[in-house]
C-alpha cells in the first residue's frame, strides 16, 4: 500500500510546511491536517512536525497534546493503523500525551541551540528494520528543551524494550559516550516504542546536499519502508 | 494637555494651531505628538535621505512603504528592510530586542511578503553591564524568531565605549513574493471599504514608546521608562503573519498597515496618507483587553501584534474566513471615506477630526545642509598607535593574537548557535558566513545578502565609515558572484538637536550616497535611530547598511576556505598606502584616527571583474574573503580555520609598512585564493582590467599557518591550528562551549 502521510498542523507550528515538502519530494503523498480535526481520515502515517504548538506556554508540547486530533491519534496507535513520527516539538507532544515515555527538559545551558550533530542508531526498532544498529545520519537539532529525562523506575524497561533508538555521537571525537549536545540521559536523541517513533533533531532539514546533509532523506525513507531514492 | 507634555517644542504647537485652525483638544495634541515624534515624523533626517539613490530598473518599491521591493526574476520579487530597536532593549534587553524582531516581520508582511530570513546588527559596550544586555537581547531575539519559524541567516555583533548605555539592536528582515500579487502596502484603500484591527487586543503597553522613549535622549533616571516598553507574544505573531498572508492570497486585502511605533493613529493616518483617502474610526469598536481605555490611551498604544486591514467588498468575504482559520478575529472599527478628513468617534461623540496629512508629512522639517560635497579627508599618518616602521624592533606575535582574539574579530558562533538558522530549508550558508546564502523557491537564482556597519570606521570621518559600510556590503555580495539589487540603511546616531551629530549624520549619508552611487545599488528604504546618547555621551555614528544580492548558483556558494593547498593568496585592490586609521589595532591602542577613504571607482571596476569571476563555474578563485575587521591577518586567518585540516598557508610581505599592510581595515580589499597552475593567467586578467593585485603567500600542505615578513625573511612566526582556533575561539565567560563572545 502507498503510504499517505499526514502532517498535524498545531497552532504556533513552524516546521509543518518543511515537513510537507520534505515527504513530497521522497515522492509520498502528503498533505497537512489540522489540529481541531477530529479524525485522521486515510493516514497511514502521521508526523508530528517541529514548532511552538500553542507559544510553548505552559510547557514544551504540553497544550498541543490535549488537542481535539490527538484523541484520533491515540485510537489510531491502539488500533495499530498507523504508524507516528514526532520531530522536536512532535517528541515532545508525544512524550506529554504519555504516548512515549520520558519527558523532555530544558538544555542543560539553559539554552536553545541550533547545530549539525551526528546521531547514530543504538537500538533498531522492531517495526522499521531498514534503520541498522550503528548506521549514523548527519542531521540538525534546533531546540531549548531537548534534554531527554525518565523516571529510574522506568529507566530500565526503557532499555529492555529496545526503545532508546538513537543517540548523538560526536563523530571526530574517541567514542566514549560522552558527546552530549543537550545534556540528553545517556545522549539520547531519539525513542521508539511500537509503531511510534519521536526524535529531537530535523530529518526534513536535511534533504539536499547543500543545506548540509541529505541523510534526512534516507532517514524519512526508513521510516516510509519505501526503498531509498 | 499641554504641547510640552506630548513632546512639541513651541514652534510645532504654533504650526499645529495654524493647520488647524483652532485649539487642538487634548486627542488631538497627542495625536500630533506622537507623529510629530522624532521617531516617526523623520523631521530631522528626511532632508538629507532623500540624498540617497533610490532608483534602478529592478526597483518595484522604494522607500516610503513598509519595506524596499526589488525584483529577483520574472516571477518573484524580495522585499527587505532594517529597523532599529535601540531604546527598548536598553530598558529591557529581551523585550525589546524580541518586539524589535515581531516589527519588522510585520512590515515585510505588509508588503505582502512571506518573512524568509533575519540578520541583526548589535553593539554593546564591553564591560559587565555590556554582557548582561546582550544576552538579554540574544535571547530577546532568539526567542522571538526561533518561536515565529524565520531563520536568522547571519548578521554581526561589534563593541564600543558608547554603545555601553546606547546598545544598538537593528534587525534586518527579507521576504519574498509573487510578481504576479499586486503589490500590497497602505496605498490601496478606496472610499466605502470597510478597516477592520486584527491580531491581538489592545492594552495599555507601550504608551509613549515613540515619542518619549525613542525620540529622546536617556539619562540615568530613565530606567522608569520600562513601563513604555512593549511584550512580544511570537505565537500569536505567528498565527498573525500567516493569517494575514492568507487573508492576502484570497485577493481581499485593500491595504494593509502594521501596528508598530505609535501604534493605531500611525497605522490608520498613514494608510490615509498612502491610499490619498479619508478616514472614520469608531473607538469604541477597538477589541481591549483592559477595561475602560480611553481614546487617546488606544489611539497611542503600541502593543504588539496587530495589523490593520482595510477590506474591499468583492472577496473581503474569503479574507475574513481565511483569517478565522487561523484562530484569529478581525474586528470592523471604521470606515474609508473620500472626505480626505480623518475623524475619530468614541460612541456617538466626534472626538478628533483633522487631515491625515498634517499628521503624517505637517512637521516642520529640520533643513539639510546645502554642502553636499565629500569633506576634506584628514590623515593623521602615521597612526599614533604605531610608530616603529618595522616588524623586527617593536612588534610581537601576542599582538597578532591579541587582534585573533578581540571581541571585535573573534568566532560569533556561541551568539548565532542560540538562533535557528536552517528552518524553511532554503539556508546554503548560514552565520557561520559573512555572506549568507539561500535558495529561494520557484526561482533557479538565489539571494546573497549581508550587513556590515562598523561605528569605529565613522568615529572620526563619518563620510569614510557610511561609504566603507555599503563597500563592504557590495564586496561581500561580489564574492559570491552576486549582483547587488538593493541596499537598506539603518542610521544610528545621537542628539540631532547638537550641531556636531547632525552634521556627522549628513557626512555619514554623504558616504552613503557616494559609495551607492559609485557601486550603482539603490537604497530601497531604511531606519534612523537618533537620540542613542545618555547622560550627553554619544554613540559613534552607526551606519548599519544591508544588502540583498541576485546569486546565480545558490547551491554551490563561492567557497571562503580551501580544501585543497595548492593555491596562491592573492590580495586583490590592495591598500596604495595601506593606513590604520578605525582599525581594531588602533581601538585596542586607544586611539582611533580617520578611517581611510575607499577609493570607490577602483572598487566598483573591481567588483564588476570579481562578480564576473566569481559567477563562472570554472572560475580560477578557489576561496575569496573581504578585508575588513582585523586586516588581511584577520582575513587570511579565517579563511585558514575554516580550510580543511591539511591546508597550511606561508604568508609573505614585505618588510615596509609590513604592520600597515596586516592590519589596515581599508575597505574594498579581497583576499583571494588562486589555484597555483592558473596564477599567471589571473595575474594577467587582472593586470589587463587595471586592478591591482599583491601575491602575499601560498599554500601549503601541513598544519600550520606561518608568516615571513622582508625579503630574505627577516621576522618569521608559525602557528598551529590548535594555537590559532584557541585564540579565535576565546569567549569570556565560557563555560564547556556555552558562553557568548
Amino acid at each position: 500500500m502507498k503510504p499517505k502521510v499526514a502532517v498535524i498542523r498545531f497552532p504556533g507550528s513552524n516546521c509543518d510546511r518543511d515537513t510537507v515538502q520534505a515527504f513530497q519530494s521522497l515522492g509520498a503523498e502528503t498533505k497537512i491536517v489540522a489540529y481541531d480535526r477530529e479524525d485522521l481520515e486515510d493516514a497511514t502515517h502521521v508526523v508530528l512536525p517541529g514548532g511552538f504548538s500553542y507559544g510553548d506556554y505552559l510547557r514544551a508540547g504540553a497544550l498541543a497534546a490535549h488537542a481535539p486530533i490527538m484523541h484520533a491519534l491515540v485510537d489510531a496507535v491502539g488500533r495499530g493503523a498507523i504508524e507516528v513520527l514526532g520531530i522536536c516539538n512532535g517528541f515532545q507532544i508525544l512524550c506529554e500525551r504519555g504516548i512515549l515515555p520520558g519527558a523532555l527538559f530544558a538544555n542543560v545551558s539553559g539554552q536553545f541551540r541550533c547545530s549539525w550533530e551526528w546521531v547514530e542508531v543504538l537500538t533498531p526498532p522492531a517495526r522499521w528494520p531498514g534503520f541498522r544498529r550503528g548506521m549514523r545520519f548527519r542531521l540538525p537539532i534546533a531546540h531549548a528543551d531537548g534534554a531527554y529525562r525518565i523516571g529510574n523506575s522506568d529507566r530500565e524497561a526503557l532499555w529492555a524494550q529496545g526503545s532508546v533508538f538513537l543517540r548523538y555521537v560526536d563523530p571526530d571525537g574517541p567514542d566514549t559516550g560522552e558527546y552530549n549536545p543537550n545534556g540528553s540521559l545517556e545522549a539520547i536523541a531519539g525513542i521508539s516504542d511500537g509503531p511510534v517513533m519521536g526524535l529531537m533533531p530535523h530529518p526534513e532539514r536535511a534533504m539536499q546536499p547543500w543545506l548540509g546533509s541529505k541523510d534526512g532523506r534516507l532517514f524519512l525513507s526508513l521510516w516510509l519502508q519505501e526503498v531509498p531514492q | 494637555m499641554t504641547p510640552d507634555a506630548v513632546g512639541l517644542t513651541a514652534k510645532e504647537a504654533e504650526r499645529v494651531r495654524q493647520l488647524c485652525g483652532r485649539e487642538p483638544n487634548d486627542l488631538e495634541w497627542g495625536l500630533f505628538g506622537a507623529l510629530w515624534s522624532e521617531h516617526c515624523s523623520y523631521k530631522s533626517s528626511k532632508r538629507v535621505l532623500a540624498w540617497l539613490p533610490k532608483e534602478g530598473p529592478q526597483v518595484v518599491a522604494g522607500p516610503g512603504g513598509n519595506a524596499g521591493v526589488v525584483r529577483l526574476d520574472d516571477r518573484m520579487e524580495i522585499a527587505f528592510k532594517v529597523e532599529s530597536h535601540n531604546h527598548p532593549s536598553y530598558v529591557e534587553p529581551v523585550q525589546g530586542a524580541a518586539t524589535g524582531v515581531g516589527g519588522i516581520i510585520r512590515d515585510i508582511v505588509a508588503m505582502g511578503a512571506r518573512p524568509i530570513a533575519l540578520m541583526d546588527s548589535l553593539r554593546f559596550g564591553l564591560e559587565s553591564n555590556g554582557q548582561r544586555l546582550r544576552d538579554g537581547v540574544v535571547a530577546g531575539i532568539g526567542g522571538y524568531g526561533n518561536a515565529i519559524g524565520v531563520p536568522t541567516v547571519g548578521g554581526e555583533v561589534y563593541y564600543g565605549p558608547g554603545y555601553a548605555k546606547n546598545p544598538l539592536v537593528n534587525v534586518l528582515c527579507v521576504g519574498v513574493r509573487q510578481s504576479k500579487d499586486a503589490i500590497i502596502g497602505a496605498s490601496g484603500a478606496r472610499a466605502g471599504q470597510m478597516v477592520y484591527l486584527l491580531g491581538q487586543a489592545t492594552g495599555r503597553d507601550g504608551i509613549h514608546g515613540a515619542s518619549l522613549l525613542a525620540s529622546r535622549d536617556f539619562s540615568a533616571a530613565d530606567q522608569d521608562m520600562r513601563p513604555t516598553v512593549q511584550v512580544g507574544d511570537p505565537y500569536t505573531g505567528k498565527l498573525l503573519m500567516e493569517a494575514t498572508l492568507a487573508a492576502i492570497e484570497t485577493g481581499g486585502v485593500a491595504a494593509v498597515q502594521d501596528l508598530g511605533a505609535a501604534g493605531l493613529v500611525s497605522a490608520s493616518s498613514e494608510l490615509a496618507v498612502q491610499s490619498q483617502v479619508g478616514l472614520e474610526l469608531h473607538l469604541d469598536q477597538v477589541p481591549c483587553r483592559e477595561s475602560a481605555m480611553s481614546g487617546y490611551e488606544m489611539m497611542m498604544s503600541e502593543t504588539q501584534e496587530r495589523m490593520l486591514l482595510v477590506l474591499n467588498s468583492e472577496h473581503g468575504g474569503e479574507a475574513l474566513a481565511a483569517i478565522s482559520q487561523w484562530g484569529l478575529n478581525a474586528t470592523p472599527i471604521g470606515r474609508v471615506t473620500a472626505s480626505g478628513r480623518y475623524v475619530l468617534y468614541f460612541g456617538e461623540h466626534e472626538v478628533a477630526n483633522l487631515e491625515a496629512s498634517w499628521l503624517v508629512d505637517g512637521c516642520p522639517l529640520t533643513p539639510a545642509g546645502k554642502d553636499l560635497v565629500a569633506p576634506a579627508f584628514k590623515p593623521m599618518r602615521p597612526s599614533p598607535a604605531y610608530m616603529d616602521e618595522g616588524f623586527e624592533e617593536g612588534f610581537d606575535e601576542g599582538a597578532l593574537m591579541a587582534i585573533a582574539s578581540d571581541p571585535d574579530c573573534r568566532e560569533r558562533r556561541p551568539i548565532f548557535q542560540r538562533y535557528d538558522s536552517m528552518i524553511q530549508t532554503a539556508t546554503v550558508w548560514g552565520p557561520d558566513h559573512e555572506v549568507s546564502v539561500l535558495t529561494v523557491d520557484g526561482s533557479p537564482w538565489g539571494l546573497a545578502l549581508a550587513v556590515s556597519g562598523i561605528g569605529r570606521w565613522a568615529a572620526v570621518d563619518p563620510y569614510a565609515g557610511g561609504a566603507a559600510a555599503v563597500s563592504v556590503v557590495v564586496s561581500r555580495l561580489a564574492t559570491q558572484g552576486a549582483q547587488a539589487l538593493g541596499l537598506t540603511d539603518g542610521l544610528n546616531a545621537g542628539n540631532p538637536d547638537k550641531p556636531e551629530v547632525k552634521q556627522a549624520f549628513e557626512q555619514m549619508v554623504l558616504g552613503i550616497r557616494d559609495a551607492a552611487r559609485a557601486l550603482d545599488v539603490p537604497v530601497t528604504g531604511g531606519n534612523v535611530s537618533f537620540h542613542n546618547e545618555t547622560d550627553g555621551a554619544a554613540i559613534w555614528p552607526t551606519p548599519v547598511i544591508g544588502g540583498v544580492g541576485r546569486h546565480f548558483h545558490p547551491t554551490a556558494p563561492v567557497a571562503d576556505s580551501l580544501n585543497r593547498s595548492d593555491v596562491t593568496l592573492l590580495l586583490i585592490n590592495p591598500a596604495l598606502s595601506p593606513s590604520l586609521g578605525g582599525s581594531v589595532w588602533e581601538r585596542q591602542h586607544g586611539v582611533l584616527t580617520a578611517y581611510p577613504r575607499v577609493r570607490l571607482s577602483d572598487l566598483a571596476h573591481t567588483v564588476t571583474w570579481l562578480r564576473t569571476a566569481a559567477a563562472d563555474v570554472d572560475s580560477d578563485i578557489r576561496a575569496v574573503r573581504v578585508v575588513a575587521d582585523g586586516g588581511l591577518w584577520l582575513a587570511l586567518v579565517k579563511m585558514w580555520l575554516a580550510s580543511a585540516p591539511s591546508v597550511g598557508m606561508t604568508v609573505t610581505l614585505e618588510a615596509v609598512h609590513a604592520v600597515q599592510r596586516l592590519l589596515s581595515e581599508e575597505a574594498g580589499q579581497f583576499l583571494a585564493a588562486v589555484a597555483t597552475s592558473r596564477v599567471e593567467s589571473t595575474l594577467l586578467k587582472l593586470q589587463s582590467n587595471a586592478i591591482g593585485c599583491l601575491v602575499v603567500g601560498q599554500g601549503h600542505d601541513g598544519d600550520h599557518l606561518e608568516l615571513q615578513v622582508g625579503c630574505p625573511s627577516q621576522w618569521t612566526r608559525r602557528w598551529s591550528r590548535s594555537q590559532m582556533r584557541a585564540a579565535w575561539q576565546s569567549w569570556e565567560g565560557d563555560s564547556g562551549g556555552s558562553g557568548t563572545p
